[in-house]
């Protein structure tokens, strides 16, 4: 049955070739870590591909609770934590699934700065890989701020005066993430959120796409 | 596209009824050396290693409840911020003379720009062939020394920070939740006035009685001698000596402090 | 090739980019401005606001004087309970903001032990004098702001808040 469906919605738009392409792709030796143990440093990217997953599904479920506002965000999280069944489950891994992202995508840069991966001819997916890198410290930076707790209110003044800190911009940088000249308060909030969940999201994913049609396209690096 | 005489495409469409490629896995014998297929061969090996990782990942949820503080109160003076643990070594860096101040803008902006720029322009700066760390000396020894300083500069940071201090200010209190207790407090008492108008007694213990910086005296369990004793002698973190004011005045204080006693 | 300068194609991409820019714009330029407004609004004027302090009690020593305003941002509304440093300096009073210069937090009076006299700034170490100047060395870019300040009733009144004027 399954197999006749298969069949009719292929005769129609041949997508074997599609998934056969990936599915059927050689992979190499020197990455295996099944013939060599210390293969599993070419692990990281999966394993940051994976946490990323994981936050994504996290936070989208998140949301079912969250409020972003400064009246009622500390205690829609409060809620969510202690309230909810599982949520300190779904909240504990949205918390440190961040951190791990950080930790795994260090871990893959390094992989790939020290097999000198980034050359020739993959120097675009390398400055692809980076500016993946700055989205999720934005990702971060924004999000510290979601739970309105005390060290999230306080995280983000540092931070914001450190961006006020650019020469000639800074004033403005500071404005248009804040929302206001002085106040960090509810209009920070709701653009940090937006920032969080819409804006660097949808940019994550365009840079993924690029990031991973990349390495199809010119297959892994070969062995050292 | 490919058009051509005698080509069949299904239907009207632009997909060839001929020469599809086969629903069938090609034969692994097909493969050279040791390569593997991606689907399910690899992919199998990747997920054991993706399933140990989710482990670990799911037992330190379940081990360590993500944190939560206080509401935020920016109008908390006392609070010591600190940005995420992976934004640490930037904070430390502008502790450093020349990279704050005056300096401010290397430690914040210039050594985190240049920084990411030689990220980001690293396979335009490194264009040798040479592929092995110890065949291109210079870059491996920077990014070394950029690690060991991102490790350096974040361990200084944990260690200079006072946990315990900060745990207590943000520590999430009955006051944060709505639980204060049910006291009426009499704002027409002669303690009430006393006590509003002692700027060390608002300050810790808040305007509105229920605690700031220092504990709740909603609820307390005190009589008034108690009280008073406190007061004048101090106790934990309250300093001996902070009020100013008659003997008199100190006992109506004490009174009124001791009467904020839950209702039964 | 023909004598016309600008073949079919040409006219067609041209044109096609025309209409595709116009359709980013006007799809855009709404978005954008809704985004930038904080940057494009005009601050009200801020009004003196009451405190609690007797003109008659400050000394020479600085007090911290905490002093309540509503603050709008935006759509909420929230009394808000900021602080200053005041002091009396020969005929006239000092009220100096206690956000420290260098990345916002707050500093004490004589906050560290090691150095009194000074405005310490728990973060970083940040010191200032008496006067709000910040001490070269340590972190702070600049001097600490001060408020305005007015008198009603033999009360404080705070104003907003300026650059510093004694250093």
């Amino acid at each position: 049955m399954l197999n006749k469906i298969y069949d009719w919605v292929d005769e129609r738009l041949d997508i074997t070739p599609i998934w056969r392409d990936i599915a059927d792709h050689e992979v190499p030796e020197h990455v295996n870590p099944a013939h060599h143990f210390s293969a599993f440093v070419y692990c990281f990217g999966g394993l940051t591909f994976f946490v990323t997953v994981i936050q994504i599904l996290s936070g989208m479920f998140l949301t079912m609770y969250y409020v972003p506002d400064v009246e009622n965000a500390w205690k829609s999280v409060y809620y969510l934590q202690n309230e909810v069944a599982f949520g300190e489950i779904v909240r504990g891994m949205h918390h440190w699934g961040a951190s791990l992202v950080i930790v795994m995508m260090f871990l893959h840069t390094l992989r790939v700065f020290f097999t000198g991966s980034y050359k020739k001819p993959r120097e675009l997916n390398w400055i692809v890989g980076v500016l993946i890198f700055c989205v999720m410290l934005g990702l971060g930076f924004t999000g510290y701020l979601l739970p309105w707790d005390m060290k999230a209110l306080f995280a983000t003044k540092v931070g914001l005066e450190i961006a006020g800190s650019v020469p000639f911009l800074g004033d403005l940088i500071k404005i248009l993430l804040a929302g206001d000249a002085e106040i960090i308060g509810a209009q920070t909030l709701t653009r940090f959120f937006a920032i969080h969940v819409f804006f660097l999201p949808a940019a994550l994913f365009a840079l993924l796409a690029a990031h991973f049609i990349m390495i199809r396209k010119q297959g892994i690096s070969g062995p050292l | 596209m490919q058009r051509g005489k005698g080509m069949k495409f299904v239907g009207d469409s632009r997909i060839k009824a001929n020469n599809r490629m086969v629903n069938q896995p090609k034969d692994y014998s097909e493969y050279p050396g040791k390569t593997e297929a991606f689907w399910p061969d690899f992919l199998l090996k990747e997920w054991m290693v993706g399933a140990v990782f989710l482990i670990g990942y799911l037992l330190l949820t379940v081990a360590h409840p993500s944190p939560l503080e206080g509401p935020a109160d920016p109008t908390n003076a006392s609070y010591i911020p600190l940005p995420d643990w992976y934004f640490l070594f930037l904070y430390q860096l502008l502790k450093y003379t020349y990279a704050s101040g005056p300096y401010n803008i290397i430690g914040a902006i210039v050594v985190p720009g240049l920084a990411i720029g030689a990220l980001i322009l690293m396979p335009f700066l490194d264009k040798g062939p040479e592929r092995r760390p110890s065949k291109r000396p210079i870059p491996t020894a920077l990014m070394i020394l950029a690690v060991a300083a991102m490790f350096y500069l974040t361990w200084e940071s944990v260690v200079n920070h006072d946990w315990e201090a900060a745990k207590a200010q943000g520590a999430i209190t009955d006051k944060h939740l709505g639980l204060l207790p049910d006291v009426e407090i009499d704002e027409t008492a002669p303690g009430y006035e006393i006590y509003q108008a002692q700027a060390s007694c608002v300050g810790c213990h808040g305007g509105d009685l229920a605690g700031a910086g220092g504990p709740m005296l909603l609820g307390n369990e005190l009589t008034a001698e108690e009280v008073a004793e406190v007061i004048q002698n101090g106790r934990g973190g309250m300093p001996a000596g902070a009020f100013q004011g008659t003997d008199e005045e100190l006992q109506q204080l004490a009174e009124f402090i001791a009467g904020l006693k839950e209702a039964e | 090739m023909s004598k016309n300068r600008v073949t079919r194609r040409q006219f067609l991409n041209y044109t096609l980019t025309g209409v595709g820019g116009f359709m980013a714009a006007g799809v855009l330029m709404p978005m954008l401005r809704f985004a930038i407004d904080p940057a494009l609004q005009v601050k009200a004027e801020g009004d003196f606001v009451q405190t609690s302090k007797k003109i008659a009690d400050i000394n020479e020593d600085p007090v911290k004087v905490d002093f309540t305003f509503e603050q709008v941002d935006a759509w909420y509304k929230s009394d808000v309970t900021e602080a200053a440093w005041v002091y009396r300096d020969g005929d006239r009073i000092v009220a100096l903001s206690p956000v420290c210069k260098h990345l916002g937090c707050t500093v004490n009076w004589e906050g560290d032990p090691a150095h009194k006299n000074q405005f310490f700034c728990a973060c970083h170490a940040g010191r200032y004098e008496k006067s709000g100047k910040n001490i070269p060395g340590t972190p702070p870019l600049g001097p600490l702001d001060e408020y305005e300040v007015s008198e009603k009733d033999g009360f404080l009144l705070l104003g907003k808040k300026i650059a510093n004027t004694l250093v």
